[in-house]
Parts: C-alpha cells; structure tokens; sequence
C-alpha cells in the first residue's frame, strides 16, 4: 500500500478512495434505479432468448434488454450517466484514467482482416466519451471488472492516479450463449437458484456498467457527491484447476480477509455479501465455504445474496453490475433477494436473504466474484 | 541455464527499464527460441494454439526458476499471474463463430478454453501460485503494459511476486511469445544462475 501523505484528515483520506458516480443498465431497464427497483421487486428478468435463435440449445432462456441494443451505445450512455452524476466536466474527463472490461468480440471473430479478438470499441467509446484510450482490456472473464476496480483502487492509493473511470459490457449474444450451453452449465428449469439444493446453473444477461472512483482528497477539492466508499479489496487465486473452483473456497477466503484488512473492517460489521452465486454446483457450495472460512461464525449471520438470480450473469461485466448494485442497496437500505430458492443446501448453510428483499441499515457490503482459472476477488463497500 | 537477471536484455517493446528499483526479473523464457521450436500439445486444450503458448511459456520460465514443478510453496503462494494478448485467442473464437454460424453445437471444451484464465488457472495449478489471475489485451504496448499491470499488483500488496506472460496469436504470422517472472530482489536468484553482478 502506498504511504499516505500528511497527518489528520489527508492521512485518512489518502487511504481512501470514493465511488462519486455510477450507473447500470440490465434487463431491468436503463439506469442504476431500475436496476435496485428490480431487485426491490424480486422478479427475475429472464425470458425468452429474443435476439438470436436458440431453439437448438438445451436452454432458450436469458436475461435481455428488448430490442437490439448496441454495446457501444450501451456503454457510452451508461459512461455520461456516471460521469454527469460524479459532476465530471469535459477536462476533467480527459484527465481520468479508463479502464474497460469487455468480452470477446462476437464481430472480429468473423473479420478475416482483425488480428485481434476485441474490435475498436474500446477506443470509439472513450472518444466518444472524452476520455482517454483505455491502457487495455480487462479480460479476466467474470471477475474483470471488479479487477478493474481493484486495479483502479491501487492506482488511486498509490498516488498513481486521482480519478479512474471504470466500465464494462457485455449483451448476450449468440457465440457465448452456444459455449456455455456446450459446456452445460445453462440452466434448463430457466432459473438461477443460487445457494439451493436443485440448482440446475446460471443463464446469461445483458450488463452494462460504469462507476467513477477517485481519491478522497480529490473527490473533496471539487466539492463532489460521494455515494460510497470502496473501503477495502482483495483478489487472490485458487491453485486448484482451470475451470473449477476450490472446493474449500481457498482463493476466495483469501480475497475476502484481504479486502477486509484492507478496509479494518470486522467481519461481525459487514451488514450484506453480494455473493457471486452463479447457480452451478461447484461454485455456490465453493463460495458457501470460502465464507465460512473468511468470516469463521459470522458467515452464518450475515445476510446473503446472488442477484444473478434476477438480472443473470452479465460475465466480463457481471463484477461491475453487481458492484453499482451492491451500492446502491446499501443507499437504499435494503437486502436483495436471493430469488430461485426450492431448499436448503447443506453445504451451503448461510443467511440467505430469502422470499421478499429485506430493509435493513448496514455501513459495510461485500460484493464478491470469482471466475476460470481460480480468479477471485472482493470489494467492500462502506456507506458515505 | 538462465542468465543473470540484471544481464538481460530489454523484450520487444521495451518495459524492463520502468521496473521500480526493488523489483527484478528473476527468469524470463521466450517463443520461439529457433525456427524448429515446437509447441507441446496441453491436454484438454483443442483447436487453437494460444493455451498451449502460454503453458509453455509458463513452464520454460518457471522451470528457470523453481525447477520442476510444485514451486517452492512459500513463494508461489504469493505469486500471481498476469496473462497478457494483444491478439487474444483468435483461433478459439473463430472455432465458436464457425460452429454457431453452421448451427453445430460448439465442443465442451472450448467452453473453457475460450477464455485465457482456463489456461491461467491450468499454470496456476500445476505450479501452485495462489496470487491474483489477471487476463488482458494491452492496447498496443504488450509487454510494458503487463509489467505495469504486475507492479501495481506487487507494490498494492497483492502479491510478492508474478509471472507476466505475453502471448500473441496472429492468424497469418505465426505465435509469438515472453514470459518474466519478476519479483523482489531479496528474492534469491535461480539456482542454476551466477548471481547478478553488483
């Protein structure tokens, strides 16, 4: 960690970094507000496949936007919501540091003529935006965004940066639809039942994202709305398999301590945990662990969460998503549903919010998310 | 044998020069090393060479420094992966779009495969690093951008240490390939190495 600069207020809040702008676009609809109304609602947003035919998989199920939106409007749109809500003007966009998440490139798999499998995007939303290229992409599958928000953090702490714009997308589109459902881990029964005995796995969703993040003492120059801190990260891997996560919950458990060493929070003050909670087997019952493990007899009381459940698995966006959701639940005072409950699984033995979201006042979320290859990471979220 | 880490030539692309005074390569490999240079086949990884790549990389590199595989546990635990592409896997998502395209079921395990932290997570298993697995396509400048990625995992206190791996895969040039492992320099150099003057 860096060293913080000066005594007293600098010196807290040189540690400190603070979300002053977010948004959200899901299934739910165009903002972060019907992403948390959604939520609120508790009806998952699946339905039919409607922008590609997939009668021929096993599942014809996701979570889409109607229409057929374009990802880089998408984004775009979802950027200016974020940097008009941070109050960010055209110089002060310019002097930010983007960082992206995306999936891979649906269209540039089918361009003989791109020797890359990501397309311009990146840079025609930046430009379109104000802001600069992004240095890369961030393709680390389901955990890439909220590694981008971890890198982010660093940059910030670290004096590297003062204010970083972090965004993410992905549409459900008929390439991953047809890999996962190859790799049978689509739900068939056309719901995500996270932590549940019976959970037949996850299905897709559109997620688009972005968050402002800057330093405390820059976020206070400018006199700017703080909706939150990130208070504390982590990230760390499993060792165990390509695909399969630790059954101990190794990474994650690891992931979650440091975030809260990170951010000197206890884990008996951590008020909600947006689980990462696909719906698969392996990882639900992995995560219940990893939990157990990080936050020892706290694991059982702390209320817990998927949201994949409602607005599905948004992949390289899915960390941002949650994160803009894991916020603005913890504003709103409420505690998602973990919505496709049947029964208790007893390897996964949590304090699953359950039927209806639950209002609550709490000052510190987890959101967590682990990937392939053993990737796991968790931010904590504090109140402002 | 590996040469000494303060003797080693800048990649392609440059970047070792930014690397902060405490950090050091402590073994790098490259691909290809000779026009015959073969790549070995990696169970469980079809159609498209960018796994293979970055496996063997991977293991040329690691070898170097902790010899054959597990690494030594204490510092592998906090060693992280920093997998970088300029291209990404373009075989792999051309085999996805061939198979959707003609309305053939996509191959399990290309499921997995088409994304880079399958073949991470293979390294990261087979050598027990248990840092953070990080997956990027730098926009233009490869090598430097991974480092730079890598350093802010170290200096953040993430990890300790961290394999940068840099696999490019072009659909009419042929592979092309670096692995660093950089880490502290109280880190001790390869066994098999002199150590590094100064």
């Amino acid at each position: 960690m860096a060293e913080v600069a000066a005594a007293g207020q600098d010196r807290e809040d040189g540690a400190r970094v603070a979300v002053t702008g977010l948004s959200a676009t899901s299934a739910f609809g165009r903002g972060a507000q019907p992403l948390v109304a959604g939520a609120l609602r508790g009806q998952p947003a699946f339905g039919p496949v409607g922008r590609f035919d997939a009668a021929a998989r096993r599942t014809q199920a996701a979570a889409e936007l109607p229409g057929a939106p374009l990802l880089a409007d998408e984004l775009a749109a979802a950027i200016e919501t974020a940097c008009d809500e941070a109050g960010l003007d055209r110089p002060q966009r310019a002097q930010a540091v983007f960082l992206l998440a995306l999936h891979t490139d649906a269209a540039a798999a089918r361009d003989t003529a791109v020797d890359v499998v990501t397309n311009d995007t990146a840079g025609r939303v930046a430009a379109r935006c104000g802001l600069p290229d992004p240095p890369r992409v961030y393709a680390t599958a389901c955990v890439a965004a909220s590694t981008a928000i971890a890198d982010a953090a660093a940059m910030i702490v670290s004096d590297r940066a003062d204010r970083v714009v972090i965004a993410a997308g992905y549409l459900v589109e008929a390439d991953s639809f047809a890999l996962f459902d190859g790799g049978r881990v689509l739900a068939r029964d056309g719901q995500v039942r996270p932590f549940s005995a019976g959970r037949q796995g996850m299905l897709l969703g559109d997620g688009v994202a972005a968050v402002v993040l800057e330093s405390a003492a820059a976020a206070r120059r400018r006199d700017a709305p703080v909706s939150a801190w990130l208070a504390g990260w982590g990230r760390a891997g499993d060792a165990y398999h390509v695909c399969q996560p630790s059954p101990g919950g190794d990474g994650l458990a690891r992931a979650i301590a440091a975030a809260l060493r990170r951010g000197r929070v206890d884990p008996a003050d951590l008020g909600y945990v947006n689980a990462n909670g696909p719906g698969t087997s392996f990882a639900d019952s992995s995560e219940a662990a990893a939990l157990h493990r990080a936050l020892g007899s706290h694991a059982a009381k702390v209320p817990v969460s998927s949201t994949k459940a409602l607005h599905g698995h948004a992949l390289e966006a899915s960390a941002l998503l949650e994160f803009v959701l894991t916020v603005t639940s913890l504003r709103a005072g409420i505690l998602p549903v973990n919505a496709g409950f049947l029964a208790p699984d007893p390897d996964c033995e949590l304090d699953l919010v359950l039927g209806e979201a639950r209002e609550a006042r709490y000052r510190y979320a987890l959101s967590l998310n682990a990937a392939f290859g053993g990737a796991n990471t968790a931010l904590l979220v504090a109140a402002a | 044998m590996t040469a000494p880490a303060a003797s080693l030539n800048p990649a392609p692309g440059g970047g070792l020069d930014d690397l902060p005074g405490d950090l050091m390569v402590l073994a790098r490999a490259a691909w290809p090393t000779a026009d015959q240079d073969a790549l070995p086949g990696l169970p469980g990884f079809i159609v498209s060479s960018f796994s293979p790549l970055a496996a063997e990389l991977a293991e040329r590199c690691l070898r170097r420094y902790f010899g054959p595989p597990p690494a030594d546990p204490t510092r592998a635990e906090q060693t992280a992966i920093v997998l970088a592409s300029t291209t990404g896997d373009i075989a792999t998502a051309v085999a996805v779009a061939q198979a959707v395209d003609q309305g053939r079921s996509v191959p399990p395990l290309l499921f997995y495969q088409s994304n880079a932290n399958a073949v991470a997570g293979h390294v990261a298993a087979r050598w027990g690093l248990g840092g953070p697995v990080e997956c990027t396509i730098p926009a233009g400048r490869g090598l430097p951008d991974a480092l730079e990625v890598a350093t802010l995992l170290i200096e953040g206190g993430d990890a300790a240490a961290a394999l940068v791996i840099l696999a490019d895969q072009r659909r009419h040039d042929g592979d092309t390939g670096t692995a660093l492992l950089i880490g502290p320099a109280s880190w001790p150099p390869a066994a098999e190495d002199p150590a590094p003057p100064g």
